[in-house]
């Protein structure tokens, strides 16, 4: 079974994102914060991150680059509003797969994380 | 807005209370209902385990009349997820609420229990979402004859085998709906129209206990959904009335500004023929409009529909009937012959003759024609007196005799500004209305007459 991390410093997102992608057969992990996401992807070795660019504390920017040298190999899709274009550039170039704007459509969540685990 | 008067607008709070206080006193009226001596513990205990009870009619009686005075329509909303997570029992309840500017339907509220609850400003349906499609395109067949699209509809749909073998458009249609119905775990989607437009979606899911919804709980959705889109089409509808007047306001200001600046090329052509009083009409404007702030709140001010727009376009303008004063008079040295002042004198009125064809500077032309008038009645065209010159008038031929002392003239050298004020007092009464007089001393000791601009044009 694939395995998700979810990155979000906001509970509600969390939760609704985990049981979004247990019904679809994954397993899931959360993390509320940039800090805690390492010491996951550490531990548990996850297939996918879905990490959120603004986050009190590490931001998504920030804690991308530290996954990098934990695991050169963790796909990461970036959760973003819109009006930060300049990071999600800046993502792309630190290796994130790709990124979806917030409100997002549930399919293309769905796809993005369908497609980056094929 | 005139209409927001504290008052009027009750807060969040006291509409939450209100809220809370209608549903409360229900339930205390069901329970005296039940007197503890007609029913045992156990019978008591069975009726409030039945399907809960609730008023609707009464309940959106007193919910409407209260939620019609929120001010924002997301207070409203927020009410209606509030009451219906609290009063329903659901896992989950959301509304989703057309952006223009996005093209698509954001959620803007939200409850439910962890997990199901989907978070605010999250997820959107797009236009073409084919859960949209189903109202914005009114494809009734879908919908039952509340206006209401149900999970438990579009799965008979599906189980329906005519329509597998018959429909099969409808079939992927029907398919397409429960894949977005799923995704947003609803069980009832209920359309926020607003006319034709559809403006939200009031999004239902399961009850917890499991149950279907029933009709009066249905009916209570669509009144709640209703009542939404009218509070959303009047926030609407509102904005973009106030955006009318801003841009109303905005037109105002540039006609005003294009009639201003029409007036001072005018102006320009006047003092362009005139080395003399060259800036003699913009001095005279700025002292007229010194003296009418000192003038502030008489009466006769009343008798304008825009006073200070009226001044100072007259100002502006009150020599212009100079341009049918022939050049060499104008510019003559010396004392002017009497026929020659009788051709100066002619200036007023062909003045208020050149602007008489605009209509909507019919007060200005009055003005213009006046301003030559003495109070005693000794002045030009029509010898008209005190009180029957008008205001502008008068403030004007004030203003105007004072530039004309303290600058040079072909006829004349220019006298120092105590002179001129002192030239004012003795002519107050006589050539000036003293009213006015007054007004333009008090305006001067403030230091609001400034003539530090009256140089000879050739010295400059």
């Amino acid at each position: 079974m694939k395995k998700l991390l979810v990155v979000d410093d906001e509970h509600d997102i969390c939760d609704f994102v985990k049981s979004f992608f247990q019904e679809r057969g994954y397993t899931v992990l959360t993390a509320l914060s940039g800090e805690d996401a390492l010491v996951v992807i550490k531990e548990e070795k996850p297939d996918l991150v879905l990490l959120d660019i603004k986050m009190k504390g590490m931001d998504g920017i920030a804690a991308l680059k530290h996954i990098r040298d934990i695991d050169k190999n963790v796909k990461v899709v970036m959760v973003t509003a819109i009006e930060e274009q300049e990071r999600m550039d800046e993502a792309c170039r630190l290796g994130a797969c790709e990124y979806i704007t917030k409100p997002l459509v549930l399919d293309n969540l769905e796809h993005a994380v369908e497609k980056n685990l094929k | 807005m005139a209409s927001d008067k504290p008052k009027k607008a009750p807060s969040w709070d006291k509409l939450n209370n209100i809220f809370m206080e209608n549903s409360l006193n229900r339930n205390g009226s069901r329970a005296d209902s039940q007197s503890p001596d007609s029913k045992s513990a156990r019978e008591r205990l069975q009726m409030e385990n039945a399907a809960p009870k609730y008023d609707y009619q009464a309940f959106l009686e007193k919910a409407s009349r209260t939620m019609i005075r929120f001010k924002k329509p997301e207070h409203l909303i927020k009410m209606i997820v509030k009451t219906i997570d609290e009063q329903l029992k659901v896992t989950h309840t959301a509304v989703l609420l057309f952006k223009e500017h996005k093209h698509s339907y954001i959620l803007i509220d939200s409850k439910g229990s962890q997990g199901i609850k989907i978070p605010i400003g999250f997820i959107k349906l797009v236009e073409d979402n084919p859960l949209i499609s189903v109202f914005s395109e009114k494809q009734s067949y879908l919908i039952s004859e509340t206006g209401i699209l149900r999970s438990d509809d579009v799965m008979a749909g599906l189980r329906n085998r005519e329509i597998l073998e018959r429909q099969p458009d409808l079939y992927d249609k029907l398919l397409l709906i429960k894949k977005q119905m799923d995704l947003i775990k609803a069980k009832l989607c209920v359309p926020c129209y607003f006319k034709r437009d559809l403006l939200g979606i009031l999004v239902l899911g399961e009850k917890i206990s499991g149950e279907n919804f029933t009709r009066e709980e249905m009916g209570f959705f669509v009144t709640l959904a209703n009542d939404a889109a009218m509070a959303i089409a009047n926030a609407f509808l509102i904005e973009n009335l106030q955006q009318k007047i801003e841009e109303i306001k905005e037109l105002y200001i540039r006609e005003h500004r294009i009639f201003i600046h029409t007036s001072i090329a005018m102006t320009a052509a006047i003092d362009a023929r005139d080395p003399y009083t060259h800036g003699h009409t913009e001095r005279v404007t700025t002292y007229c409009l010194a003296v009418a702030r000192e003038l502030e709140g008489i009466p006769e001010m009343a008798h304008y529909k825009n006073f200070r727009e009226t001044l100072q376009i007259a100002a502006l303008l009150h020599d212009i009937g100079k341009i049918g004063v022939p050049d060499h008079i104008l510019n003559k040295h010396g004392k002017l012959a009497p026929e020659e002042f009788e051709e100066i004198k002619k200036h007023s009125i062909i003045g208020a003759t050149i602007l008489h064809p605009i209509k909507e500077l019919s007060d200005v032309a009055r003005e213009v024609r006046y301003h030559q008038e003495c109070f005693d009645g000794s002045g030009y065209p029509d010898g008209l007196k005190g009180m029957d010159i008008p205001l502008i008038a008068r403030i004007i031929a004030v203003a105007d005799a004072f530039d004309a002392i303290t600058t040079d003239r072909p006829y004349k050298k220019k006298k120092k500004v105590e002179e001129a004020i002192q030239e004012l007092k003795r002519c107050s009464g006589t050539q000036f209305d003293p009213v006015i007089v007054s007004a333009f001393l008090l305006a001067y000791e403030k230091g609001n007459i400034i003539t530090n601009g009256n140089q000879h044009p050739h010295l400059k």
